[in-house]
């Protein structure tokens, strides 16, 4: 019947989501990936993971202080952020953004103090060199005894054994969010929380393969990049990536084969966007890095580089596509709607820019701060000396 | 050591009181479970209780003028390019077989409303009396109700920055009146009033017509009925199809220029 019907005028609503909203499913999803990269050494005990347990941590910490200012950036209200706190409690346990703004605010805080107990013996340290900062990030406790650091190692296998199903839940909120939203059938699957988490495992790995050995480069003492560490990452990378695969296989198989009307929809967007889908997000971001950890190219870095850029640019690109695709899709107007972000002001091209700035500057600070390179030294003497 | 603690004891005791206070007075004056003209049992926001007000377009009647659409807009002050009602004007079958037909749109006034439990400010809530507004004080812009409607009736309202759409007017319905466009609507398509009244329009509408709403399969309970609403204007709703402006979208001026001198050729 399609053909013999014409739309000759109507209304097209425009959409509320912009770019900042797919950056911040990145930022938090790469930062619950680098807690759980952590909480492998800190709460399972994997030693190998030991060495880069702390800077994950830290990297965990800057990703989520990050990430809730493009959040501030896409309210078109920013300035009534009290009200969330305020007001509408009743929809408490129908609007998964009210748990996530909680989750928002706790999650950071569990990951520094968790941090602060991994780094409180290198701080005594520096504090007794007279170090000010170091003093202050001691809060008061210079024991290092042999007690104190069993106890500071209990504490932090609390906080990072509480802080898994939290780091979890800080980015399985934002698919929950996605999921809700039946109006939306690229967003309507209870699927996508474990959908968005498989994704960002993929992320969040892909990130520190290419940050740890910029700074055990670039910024460590030893000034030499641990391939063994590269490789390994690799590997779990390739894991991560088959569970996503598995996670979007069941997704679209179901939605575009047995699913309702919105088959039809989803079938069509997916035809109008194979090629940039299935070339770009899935055989170069995800199929080339699969192969590269699951064969010894892994041992290749500069190979395993290019696997962690290309996974951690396509993962930003299927929140794209999820999050602005989804809206795209014709709801009460037919045809696609299109969507190009504005270059300057509230939710912008330079806005998302502006928050990797300030991840930057926030990379830099913890860097600066926390004795990350004594810590992860350590770590490495420890293995060689077991060795 | 005696002064350094009583001073620490002054401190905390000071502190504690404090943050008692500020706890104690925004339990008292702010926090809520709602929002404040809910609390506040405020008319505006409690509405009429005891009715239940429903629309129903009779599309028989629509001649898609437009007219409640531009009423709409001096009625509700909607910025430009925006709009809380239009009416969708489409073309149905091919010639000579071909006649109009027409969709006004607004804001269904759900009974079970998607936009309304997603709201994390309760800023937009259902009215005693079945209308569903937004309150554009407490509203902090976020969109998760724009995009969890099911009929694109929300928007973000350029001027005041917040959520918006359709509130059957309800300014004018409680003093009485009917809803802008209701009064407005030349051919008397659009019907408003209290379904709990048997003696109203609507209600004897709803008895004897066979009426339909739309998107029945979200599960929302529209409360804006259609009395002769075609299939087919509906599945336009959910089409990808390529048609006028989408064809040069996607395809490029270009090809639809070619695609119609093809088209000429082979008709000779």
């Amino acid at each position: 019947m399609d053909s013999v019907n014409t739309i000759i005028s109507t209304i097209t609503i425009a959409k509320p989501w912009g770019i900042d909203i797919p950056n911040y499913f990145w930022f938090t999803g790469s930062s619950a990936a680098a807690f759980i990269i952590s909480s492998f050494a800190h709460v399972f005990g994997w030693e190998k993971y030991k060495p880069i347990a702390g800077v994950s941590l830290l990297m965990a910490f800057v990703l989520l202080v990050a990430a809730p200012l493009n959040l501030i950036d896409d309210l078109r209200q920013p300035g009534r952020v009290l009200n969330f706190f305020m007001y509408g409690w009743e929809n408490f346990p129908t609007s998964p953004m009210k748990w996530g703004v909680l989750l928002l605010m706790a999650y950071p805080i569990l990951i520094f103090f968790e941090a602060q107990t991994l780094y409180r013996p290198y701080f005594v340290k520096q504090a007794k060199k007279g170090g000010l900062l170091s003093k202050l990030f001691t809060f008061g406790n210079m024991d290092v005894s042999k007690e104190a650091l069993e106890k500071d190692h209990k504490k932090g296998y609390i906080l990072g054994a509480i802080g898994i199903p939290l780091a979890l839940a800080v980015h399985g909120y934002t698919g929950y969010i996605m999921g809700a939203v039946h109006a939306n059938v690229m967003y309507h699957t209870p699927l996508m929380p474990i959908i968005f988490l498989a994704s960002a495992m993929v992320s969040g790995t892909g990130l520190l393969i290419i940050l740890i050995p910029l700074f055990q480069r670039f910024l460590s003492a030893r000034k030499k990049v641990d391939r063994d560490m590269v490789a390994t990452l690799a590997r779990l990378l390739s894991w991560f990536i088959v569970s996503d695969l598995v996670m979007r296989f069941l997704w679209l198989t179901f939605s575009l084969t047995f699913g309702n009307g919105e088959k039809y929809a989803l079938y069509s967007y997916f035809t109008l966007h194979f090629a940039d889908t299935f070339w770009i997000d899935y055989v170069l971001c995800l199929f080339i890095p699969l192969i590269i950890g699951f064969t010894k190219l892994r041992n290749i870095p500069v190979v395993v580089y290019f696997g962690g850029i290309v996974t951690a640019v396509g993962v930003w690109i299927f929140r794209w596509n999820t999050v602005i695709g989804g809206e795209t899709i014709p709801r009460t107007t037919p045809g696609y709607l299109n969507y190009a972000p504005p270059s300057f002001g509230q939710d912008s091209i330079v806005s998302v820019l502006s928050n990797w700035g300030i991840l930057f500057a926030l990379v830099c600070a913890v860097l600066l701060i926390f004795p990350w390179d004594e810590e992860m030294e350590d770590c490495y003497e420890g293995v060689e000396n077991a060795k | 050591m005696e002064e350094k603690n009583s001073r620490r004891d002054f401190l905390k005791k000071g502190l504690s009181t404090t943050a008692f206070a500020m706890l104690a007075t925004s339990q008292a004056n702010a926090f809520s479970m709602k929002n404040p003209g809910r609390d506040a049992r405020n008319p505006k926001y409690i509405g009429q209780v005891g009715k239940h007000f429903v629309m129903v377009l009779d599309l028989r009647k629509c001649i898609g003028c437009q007219a409640c659409t531009s009423v709409c807009k001096v009625e509700n002050e909607v910025p430009d390019d925006q709009f809380r009602t239009f009416v969708t004007e489409t073309e149905i079958g091919e010639f000579p077989d071909v006649r109009k037909a027409f969709l006004p749109q607004l804001c269904n006034h759900c009974e079970n409303p998607a936009c309304v439990p997603v709201c994390p400010t309760g800023a937009t809530f259902k009215r005693e009396d079945g209308i569903v507004v937004v309150d554009n004080t407490v509203c902090w812009g976020c969109g998760y109700c724009i995009n969890a409607c099911p009929y694109d009736k929300r928007y973000f309202n350029k001027r005041t920055k917040t959520a918006d759409k359709c509130n059957f007017c309800a300014q004018r319905v409680d003093k009485g009146l009917l809803p802008g466009c209701v009064e407005t609507c030349i051919g008397g398509a659009r019907v408003f009033g209290d379904i709990n009244d048997k003696n109203s329009d609507v209600y004897k509408l709803l008895s004897n017509f066979s009426t339909t709403v739309l998107k029945e399969a979200e599960g929302t309970k529209p409360q804006v009925f259609y009395i002769n609403l075609d299939s087919k204007v509906e599945e336009l709703f959910s089409t990808t199809q390529s048609l006028d402006d989408i064809v040069k979208a996607e395809e490029g001026f270009q090809r639809e220029w070619m695609k119609t001198r093809e088209e000429a050729q082979s008709n000779g």
